[in-house]
């Protein structure tokens, strides 16, 4: 398990993070208290998509904490620590996430969400292709690969916890684990949304902090740059040396940046918004401060290197260099105030993703079935419901997390790329090219995401590339194959998604 | 706006938010990559090579520029709600 790096526990780190664990949970119970009871529909639509009234800063701050998960405050920057500049040259590619998914998809579904009364993105995959089949799988996939990255933000903020606090991992999980599910659970997407943007403006002071500290410690920017210009020219260049390959740059540009259009857990704030001003409002504030986090917490753990001066191996590996750096240049009073950042990129996460793959199975698979059934659902029974789903999903996630794998973050960003080979083509071609049809969406998603999973297991590449590219690729042809030789669309869903002149 | 304008108009807005992608690639390779081949790792300011600053923080403001420019040139407001004569046809069930 995980070695403290203080020991005893230090109390004044619990106190802001008690604090702030109590208003994330109270957001969320206010918001159910302030939700309307009504139809089971609107209970859908309300528990879900905050009934979409989200305005541009909530959406833009949502979609960006929801994106930013612990891993770009906890292991991106103890790359940086290790790599140089390069690393946030590369990193700098995530500026594109908010304003290509908003831009591209934004308005396509909310348009289409409110023509087909859709609350997921898979409501809208089965009305496109209508497809049951490809819905489920599509549900399926959600559920599968959120629950990989779920666990390993639970893992990733509970061991930073133990690491800086000095109290035990499980005290760790216990404290922020089933906070977000509980407050995720009452409150729904718009409590996620509210608690969302408290947790990006926190990631934000947390970096601020962190970086004026480290600063501080390291004998002011001057000194450090001098420090590292002399020890470590290496660091000064695009490719250290090595140790950042031309291919680790593409690979980037299609796993966390180009790719990212695709995420469920991003599109679906596209259904949740109120009106355009508010998505060009998101668009905008969202590029700024995705921006920010990246360049201001890599570039910290940069300067870090001024800090902790030894080599890698005697911190522990590049996971334990924030939090090192944490308990090396923070006053003992403010460590709570400064794990509080990244354990809001962790929580955020793990809420944002809840919610999403709770819909995935209330609303997409048991509420259709229901439907197609023709029985009725009361909203009480359906609030019910969407509550011990969301709650039962949160909690096998922190019981797994309880004995977290080893491979955690690789398993990380093995979810990123299977959510994007399953959904990317699915959704950009079958939202904009009249030709998609269900037998190339089915093939596309099943093959895809079965020629990543595979190439993953094998650990096969094609010229030292991450499987991103083998599942993208395989993910394209298949579905081109499917939409030349397969039935076309009926005119009738045509006309619905792309509406005719007259 | 008719459905079929709006459909039009979310077309040329996602391909004008295709080109920013293109032109940012562009701009990252020049800033990044480029600036490096040409200046080499020598610092300019604060200690920094041309490229760490142009492969970082330029390539964010580039980014925030070109979506205000991509927002003041190619998205325009419009309602979510479908035109009237279609939601009236088809009895205007909306949520909002």
């Amino acid at each position: 398990m995980t070695e403290p790096l203080t020991t005893g526990g230090n109390p004044a780190a619990l106190l802001p993070l008690l604090m702030f664990m109590a208003v994330m949970l109270g957001i969320g119970f206010f918001v159910q208290k302030a939700g309307s009871s009504g139809r089971a529909s609107d209970f859908v639509s309300q528990y879900f998509i905050g009934r979409r009234s989200l305005g541009g800063f909530v959406l833009a701050m949502t979609t960006v904490a929801t994106y930013s998960s612990v891993s770009s405050f906890v292991g991106g920057p103890g790359m940086a620590w290790q790599i140089g500049f390069g690393w946030i040259y590369m990193a700098v590619v995530q500026v594109t996430a908010i304003f290509l998914v908003l831009g591209i998809f934004g308005e396509r579904v909310a348009l289409l969400a409110r023509r087909i009364d859709a609350v997921t993105v898979v409501d809208i995959i089965r009305a496109r292709f209508q497809s049951d089949g490809l819905a489920a799988l599509a549900a399926f996939i959600i559920v599968l690969f959120f629950c990989g990255t779920m666990t390993a933000q639970f893992v990733g903020g509970a061991k930073l916890f133990a690491t800086v606090t000095g109290y035990s991992y499980e005290m760790g999980l216990l404290l922020f684990g089933l906070v977000v599910v509980i407050y995720t659970s009452v409150g729904g997407f718009r409590a996620v949304a509210l608690t969302d943007t408290c947790c990006a403006i926190l990631m934000m002071v947390g970096i601020v902090l962190l970086l004026y500290y480290v600063l501080q410690a390291g004998g002011g920017y001057d000194a450090l740059m001098a420090g590292l210009a002399a020890d470590h020219p290496e660091m000064f260049e695009p490719l250290s040396a090595g140790h950042m390959p031309i291919g680790l740059y593409l690979t980037q540009w299609i796993l966390v940046g180009i790719c990212t259009i695709a995420l469920p857990q991003s599109v679906v704030r596209g259904i949740s918004y109120k009106d355009t001003p508010s998505l060009h409002q998101a668009m905008l504030i969202g590029t700024v401060v995705v921006g920010f986090m990246n360049i201001g917490i890599n570039f910290t753990g940069i300067m870090a290197h001024g800090v902790l001066t030894g080599d890698l191996a005697s911190y522990g590996g590049v996971d334990y260099i924030i939090p090192r750096t944490i308990v090396a240049v923070m006053p003992p009073a403010l460590v709570g105030l400064a794990i509080i950042g990244p354990l809001a990129a962790s929580i955020s996460t793990i809420s944002g993703l809840l919610i999403v793959a709770s819909s995935a199975v209330v609303k997409d698979v048991y509420l259709h079935h229901q439907q197609q059934r023709g029985r009725e659902v009361t909203a009480r029974h359906l609030r019910i419901l969407s509550m011990a789903v969301t709650a039962v999903i949160g909690v096998a996630v922190f019981i797994i997390a309880l004995t977290p794998p080893s491979l955690i973050w690789i398993i990380n960003m093995f979810a990123f790329g299977g959510l994007e080979t399953a959904f990317f083509w699915t959704l950009l071609l079958g939202l904009f090219w009249k030709r998609a049809n269900r037998l190339g969406a089915i093939l596309s998603m099943a093959g895809g995401t079965v020629a990543y999973c595979a190439t993953q297991a094998l650990g096969f590449k094609v010229m030292g590339l991450h499987q991103i590219t083998i599942g993208i690729t395989v993910s394209l042809v298949f579905f081109l194959v499917g939409a030349y030789i397969g039935r076309p669309t009926s005119k009738q869903v045509l006309s619905l998604f792309f509406p005719p002149r007259d | 706006m008719t459905d079929y304008e709006k459909y039009r108009q979310i077309c040329r807005e996602a391909r004008g938010t295709g080109i920013l992608l293109v032109l940012l690639i562009l701009f990252w390779l020049a800033a990044g990559f480029g600036a490096y081949a040409v200046w080499g790792p020598a610092p300019v300011a604060f200690g920094l090579p041309v490229w760490a600053i142009g492969g970082t923080i330029g390539v964010w403001l580039f980014a925030i520029i070109g979506v205000w420019v991509l927002l003041h040139t190619t998205f325009r407001d419009m309602s979510l709600d479908e035109s009237g004569e279609d939601a009236s046809a088809k009895g205007g069930e909306h949520d909002d």
